[in-house]
C-alpha cells in the first residue's frame, strides 16, 4: 500500500506539472492573439462591425468656352431606409407612404427587405423639396434623404458626343464625362455607423456623417455658337445627302483647342439609352479611320516644299496618267492637265503631278513627314476611344505603294489627325496636340483650380513652307477644285478630299467619303475646319468632295469668322470665275453722303450696280451690303435714309 | 497516518467564489444583447445564472460538511442511476434536442444534461474503484481495462445524443485518474493511440467534424461556415487587447459571436477584460489546480486522493479545452467553461465537486498544515 502511495503522490506531482505547463502555454497562446495579432484582429472586427452609406457630391457642371452651361446636374433628393434602423415599421411605412404618394404596403415590403439599405423607389426618388421637408421634420429613424443628382442638359443634344454619357450612379461611361470622371464626380462621402450581425445600430455607438466634396466644374474649349454653326450644317448635309456618317471638326490652330467637333449619327445624352451602342460610344471624329484621299496632298506638298523637291512654279506635263512600275496610275481628269505650273497641279489636285513629287521624296522622306505630320499615331486629344489610323509599313512599300500614298490611297487616318496636321500648316509648322478641356473650377467658388496649357507635339515643317502650303491652298480654293469654300471677305484655304471606300479589300462601288479641310484667314489662321461625309447620295451631280463638303467648310468658316469678329478682308487672291458666273464687284461706302451723291458715285464708281432706297431724309445712314463687300454685277444695294448724317463712329460700320 | 478534521482549504474556496464571481458578471455581460433580442429581457440569463449559482454553492457547502467516506456507498448506485439517464435522455419526446444534440432533460428552460452528471458520477466511481486495485492496476485486464470499458461505456451513450465535447472531457478524466492511479505507462501510451485512432474514425463518420477540425487549422478557408465561429472568437480575443475595451463594451456579443454567453464566454471575457483579465483567469484556474493537487497529495487515503485527483483533473481537462477551443489552438468541441459559462447543470455539477474537494482538504494530513 505504502508503495502505491507513494507511485501516486509522483504522478499527482507529474500532473500539477503539466496541467500548469498547458495552462502557460494558453496564456502564451493568449499574450500572441491579445498583443501580438491584436491590430490586426482589431481591424478586422471593426470592419465588420462597421458600416457605410456612401453619399456621393454634386458631379461638376461642364460649361463651354464662353461660360454657358452645357451638363449640369440637376438637385434630385431621394429617400433611402435601413431597414435594420427602422423599428417601426408600419408607422414609418404609413408616414412615408402619406408623403411619397406611394402604397403603403409596397414601403412595407421595401422596409422589411434585408438589405443594409433600399431606395423608397419609385415614389421616394428625385422628390420635391416640400416632400423632403415634410419628412425631415418627421425625423423617422432609419430614413434618410440622399441627393443623387440627375444630368440636366440645357442646349440638349448639342456637342452630345464630346461632352460623353453617365451612367445610373452618375459614373462617366464616354466622352469627357469619362475621360475626367475622377475630376467630375469629386471625392465620395459616406454614413458610417457601428452596427449588429443584422445591421442594427449598435446601441452608444453614433453614427458620423463624412460630407463629400463636389466635383469640380469643367469648361470646355467647345464654343457652343460654332458648335451650333457645325451641328446646323450636319443636319443640311443629312437632310440633302442622307450620307452614312457625317464628321466635323473645328480647331484653334494656334492652341489646338477644339471648338466644335460634331458627327451624324449622334443622341440625345439625356436618353441615351434609346440609341443605339455605336452611336453614343463612338466618336467618329477621333474614332473613324478611313483612306483621306486628296486632303492628304498636303502632307506630300509640304514635304516636297520643305525638302526643296520642288518649286511651285516648276512645270509639269500630266497626260492624264502616271506610269508607275509598269502600272498606269490615271488621273482623275480624263485627258489629264496637260501642261501646268505645280500650283495649277494643286490647284486641280492633279495626281500624276503627286505621283511626281511622291518619287522626287522617295519612301523615307515621305513616310518619315507623314508620321511627323501625326499620321498612323494617337493625337493625344483627351477624349477616350481614339483610333490610331494604319500606315504601310516602311518595308513593304513599293513604287505602287509610294504613289498612292502621296495621294491619299492605301493610308487610313483618323478625322482628327488631319484636323491637326492642317492646323501645323496653319500656325506655322508646329504639330499641336488637340484637346477638349480648357480648365477646371471649384464648383462652389468658381475658382480655376487647373489651366490647361496648349502643347507643342513638335515642329513638322519650316514657317515658310508653311506660308507657301497656304499660300497654295488659298488658291486652291480660290482658283482651283475647292472654289465652293471660297467666302467673300475671308481668305480661306483649302484642300478637297475624295476616297472611295474600300470593303474586304475591293473599291465599293458608288461609296465615297468626301470630304474638305480648311482654314481662315489664310494669312494668319484663326480656325481649321474640316468636314468629311461618308457615303453621300446626292438627288443630282457628281459625289465629289468640292462640291458637296467645300461648300460646307465655307458656310462654317464664315459664319464662325463673323461671329468670333475677325475682320474681313479683300487682300486675298480673287476668285476665278467659272464661264456662267457674274463678275463681282466691290460695294462702295454710301454711308454719310446726301442720296444725291450717294446714287452719283454708284454710277461713277464703275461698278454696275442698283440702289434701292428705303425710308426719308437727306443723308444716308445705313446700306446693305456693307461698304467693302464683293457682290455681284448688277446687285442691288439698299440704301437706309435719315435726315443726319450718321457720327463719325458708326461709318466704319 | 493522522486523522483529524481541520479547516477547509480556503484557497480553494476563495478561488472558486472568483471564478464564480468572474462568471456571473460575465454571463449577464455576454448575454444582455442576445436575451434582449430572444426575450425581450436583459436580464433572462443573469436571473438563471443566480438562482444555479446559489443552488450550486448550496450543494457546495453542503457537500463540504459531509465525510466523503460516506460517498463510497454511494458510488455504485450513483453510476448506475447516471447510465440510466443516459439512456432516458436518448427516448425521443424525452430528452430535449437543443442544436443538434439531444443532451437535455427536464422542463421549459430549467433544463439538466445527464452527461455532466455521469463525468462526477465516473470520478466518483473510479476513485472507489481504483482505491482499492492497488497491484491489480499492473494488470491489464483485471486493473486497466475495467474503469476504461466504464468510461467508454459512458462515452458511448453520450455519443450517441451526440456530444463530442463532453465525450471529450470524460475521456481525458478518466485518463488523468487511470495515470493517478499508477497505471502501466505501456497501457496508457497504447490507450492514447488507440483513442487517435478512434477520435479519427468519429471525425470520419460525421462530415461535419472533418470541417470543424479544418476550419481550426486555417479558420478564414471557410469564414462564413466552418471558420465563422472561430474567426469571431478570435476577432473578439484580439480586440480585447491588453486592456480590453471594458466591462460591457463587447461589440462581438452583439450576434456576432452565437451563443455568447455558453461555450465563447470566454472570447467576450477577453475583449472586455484584455490580456490582463483573462490571464487573470487562466492563473486563477492554474491555483485552482495546484491546490486540488495538493489536496490529493495530502488525503487521508487512496479513495480521497484519488477523488480530489479526479475532480481537480475534471476542471482542468474541461477548462483546457474550452479555452483552446476559443483561443482557436484545438479543434471546436462545444464545452463550458467550469464556473464561468452559463449553464444549470454543469455549474452546479462543478461546484458540488469543489465542495467535495473542500472536504477531502479538510481530513488532509500533518504534513499539508
Amino acid at each position: 500500500m505504502r508503495v502505491t502511495r507513494r507511485i501516486m503522490r509522483r504522478r499527482f506531482a507529474l500532473l500539477l506539472l503539466c496541467l500548469v505547463l498547458v495552462v502557460a502555454l494558453l496564456v502564451v497562446r493568449l499574450a500572441y492573439l491579445q498583443i501580438w495579432r491584436a491590430p490586426w484582429l482589431q481591424q478586422q472586427a471593426a470592419a465588420l462591425h462597421r458600416r457605410s452609406i456612401p453619399v456621393r457630391g454634386v458631379r461638376g457642371t461642364i460649361f463651354d468656352r464662353e461660360g454657358d452651361t452645357l451638363v449640369y446636374t440637376a438637385s434630385a433628393p431621394s429617400v433611402i431606409a435601413i431597414p435594420a434602423q427602422v423599428k417601426d415599421k408600419e408607422g414609418t411605412a404609413q408616414a412615408l407612404a402619406g408623403i411619397l404618394k406611394m402604397p403603403e404596403d409596397r414601403v412595407l415590403t421595401l422596409l422589411r427587405k434585408r438589405t443594409l439599405m433600399v431606395y423608397i423607389a419609385p415614389g421616394g426618388r428625385r422628390i420635391s423639396d416640400a416632400q423632403v421637408n415634410a419628412i425631415r421634420s418627421l425625423n423617422l429613424p432609419g430614413i434618410y434623404i440622399t441627393e443623387e443628382g440627375k444630368r440636366a442638359y440645357p442646349f440638349g443634344a448639342l456637342a452630345a458626343q464630346v461632352l460623353g454619357i453617365t451612367g445610373s450612379d452618375n459614373q462617366g461611361i464616354t466622352g469627357v464625362e469619362k475621360e475626367y470622371d475622377n475630376v467630375l464626380s469629386g471625392q465620395p462621402g459616406y454614413i458610417e455607423f457601428m452596427a449588429n450581425a443584422r445591421g442594427e445600430r449598435m446601441p452608444g455607438s453614433g453614427e458620423q456623417f463624412v460630407p463629400p466634396t463636389d466635383g469640380e466644374d469643367i469648361q470646355l474649349t467647345i464654343d457652343g455658337q460654332i458648335q451650333q454653326f457645325v451641328e446646323r450644317e450636319i443636319e443640311r448635309a443629312v437632310a440633302e445627302y442622307n450620307p452614312d456618317h457625317v464628321t466635323a471638326i473645328v480647331e484653334d490652330p494656334k492652341t489646338g483647342a477644339i471648338l466644335a467637333m460634331a458627327n451624324y449619327p449622334s443622341f440625345d445624352p439625356a436618353h441615351w439609352q434609346d440609341y443605339p451602342q455605336q452611336t453614343y460610344n463612338r466618336n467618329l471624329a477621333i474614332w473613324q479611320t478611313f483612306e483621306p484621299g486628296s486632303t492628304f496632298k498636303i502632307v506630300t506638298l509640304s514635304t516636297a516644299l520643305e525638302e526643296n523637291k520642288v518649286r511651285l512654279d516648276d512645270r509639269f506635263y500630266d497626260p492624264g496618267y502616271y506610269e508607275v512600275a509598269g502600272h498606269r496610275i490615271k488621273c482623275w481628269k480624263v485627258g489629264g492637265h496637260g501642261s501646268q505650273s505645280f500650283l495649277n497641279v494643286v490647284e486641280n489636285s492633279c495626281n500624276p503631278g503627286f505621283i511626281a513629287l511622291g518619287e522626287r521624296l522617295g519612301k523615307e522622306a515621305l513616310f518619315s513627314y507623314i508620321k511627323k505630320f501625326g499620321f498612323g499615331s494617337k493625337t493625344g486629344i483627351d477624349l477616350p476611344g481614339e483610333g490610331n489610323g494604319i500606315l504601310f509599313r516602311l518595308s513593304k512599300v513599293g513604287p505602287l505603294e509610294l504613289a498612292t500614298t502621296a495621294f491619299g490611297q492605301g493610308v487610313s487616318v483618323t478625322p482628327i489627325q488631319q484636323v491637326m496636321a492642317m492646323g501645323a500648316i496653319a500656325n506655322g509648322g508646329l504639330l499641336m496636340e488637340p484637346y477638349v478641356v480648357a480648365d477646371f473650377r471649384n464648383h462652389d467658388t468658381g475658382q480655376v483650380t487647373y489651366v490647361r496649357q496648349p502643347t507643342v507635339v513638335r515642329r513638322v515643317v519650316s514657317a515658310q513652307t508653311a506660308a507657301q502650303v497656304r499660300q497654295a491652298l488659298e488658291s486652291v480654293v480660290a482658283r482651283g477644285t475647292g472654289r465652293n469654300a471660297y467666302l467673300p471677305g475671308y481668305r480661306v484655304a483649302g484642300k478637297t478630299g475624295t476616297a472611295q471606300v474600300a470593303k474586304n479589300g475591293r473599291y465599293e462601288a458608288g461609296h465615297y467619303i468626301v470630304s474638305f479641310i480648311g482654314m481662315a484667314p489664310a494669312n494668319d489662321p484663326k480656325l481649321v475646319a474640316y468636314v468629311a461625309i461618308d457615303h453621300p447620295r446626292p438627288k443630282s451631280g457628281v459625289v465629289f468632295g468640292g462640291v458637296i463638303a467645300a461648300p460646307i467648310v465655307g458656310r462654317i468658316l464664315g459664319d464662325s469668322l463673323h461671329y468670333l469678329g475677325v475682320p474681313a478682308s479683300n487682300t486675298g487672291i480673287p476668285r476665278k470665275r467659272s464661264w456662267n458666273e457674274p463678275a463681282q464687284v466691290e460695294v462702295p461706302n454710301f454711308v454719310g453722303l446726301t442720296i444725291g451723291d450717294a446714287q452719283r458715285e454708284a454710277v461713277e464708281s464703275g461698278a454696275p450696280l442698283r440702289t434701292q432706297v428705303t425710308g426719308t431724309g437727306k443723308y444716308v445712314v445705313w446700306q446693305a451690303p456693307q461698304a467693302g463687300s464683293l457682290v455681284d454685277e448688277s446687285s442691288t444695294v439698299r440704301l437706309y435714309l435719315g435726315n443726319q448724317p450718321p457720327a463719325r463712329d458708326t461709318l466704319d460700320g | 497516518m493522522v486523522r483529524g478534521r481541520h479547516a477547509m482549504d480556503l484557497v480553494i474556496l476563495a478561488v472558486t467564489l472568483l471564478l464564480l464571481t468572474f462568471g456571473v458578471v460575465m454571463v449577464h455581460s455576454a448575454s444582455s444583447v442576445l436575451s434582449m433580442q430572444k426575450f425581450h429581457d436583459p436580464y433572462y440569463y443573469l436571473k438563471r445564472q443566480l438562482l444555479w449559482a446559489g443552488l450550486g454553492v448550496a450543494a457546495m457547502w453542503a457537500m463540504s460538511n459531509y465525510d466523503y467516506h460516506n460517498l463510497r456507498r454511494w458510488a455504485p448506485r450513483l453510476a448506475v442511476f447516471s447510465f440510466a439517464l443516459l439512456v432516458v435522455v436518448l427516448i425521443p419526446g424525452v430528452g430535449v434536442n437543443r442544436n443538434g444534440s439531444q443532451a437535455w432533460l427536464g422542463i421549459g428552460s430549467f433544463g439538466v444534461q445527464p452527461s455532466e452528471l455521469a463525468k462526477l458520477a465516473l470520478v466518483l466511481f473510479l476513485a472507489h474503484y481504483l482505491a482499492d486495485a492497488g497491484e491489480r492496476m499492473h494488470s491489464f485486464a483485471r486493473g486497466f481495462l475495467p474503469p476504461l470499458l466504464l468510461a467508454l461505456g459512458a462515452v458511448g451513450l453520450i455519443m450517441l445524443e451526440p456530444d463530442l465535447g463532453q465525450s471529450v472531457v470524460i475521456m481525458g478524466t478518466t485518463v488523468v485518474m487511470l495515470f493517478a492511479a499508477g497505471a502501466r505507462l505501456g497501457h496508457l501510451s497504447a490507450l492514447g493511440g488507440l483513442g487517435l485512432a478512434g477520435f479519427a474514425a468519429l471525425v470520419a463518420e460525421d462530415p461535419e467534424r472533418i470541417s470543424r477540425i479544418t476550419s481550426f487549422l486555417d479558420p478564414w478557408s471557410d469564414p462564413r461556415g466552418s471558420g465563422y465561429q472561430i474567426i469571431q472568437s478570435l476577432y473578439a480575443i484580439g480586440s480585447g487587447g491588453m486592456l480590453g475595451l471594458g466591462l460591457g463594451n463587447s461589440r462581438q456579443k452583439y450576434l456576432y459571436l452565437p451563443e455568447p454567453q455558453t461555450d465563447f464566454i470566454y472570447s467576450i471575457l477577453s475583449e472586455e477584460l484584455g490580456f490582463l483579465g483573462a490571464a487573470t483567469v487562466l492563473a486563477l484556474f492554474a491555483v485552482l489546480v495546484w491546490r486540488g493537487f495538493r489536496t490529493a497529495i495530502f488525503a487521508p487515503d487512496e479513495f480521497g486522493a484519488l477523488l480530489a485527483a479526479g475532480i481537480t483533473g475534471m476542471i482542468a481537462v474541461q477548462m483546457v479545452i474550452n479555452v483552446g477551443v476559443v483561443t482557436g489552438s484545438i479543434p471546436a468541441t462545444g464545452v463550458t467553461l467550469p464556473f464561468i459559462s452559463y449553464g444549470g447543470s454543469s455549474l452546479t455539477l462543478m461546484l458540488t465537486g469543489v465542495g467535495i474537494l473542500l472536504n477531502i482538504s479538510k481530513q488532509t494530513g500533518a504534513a499539508a498544515r
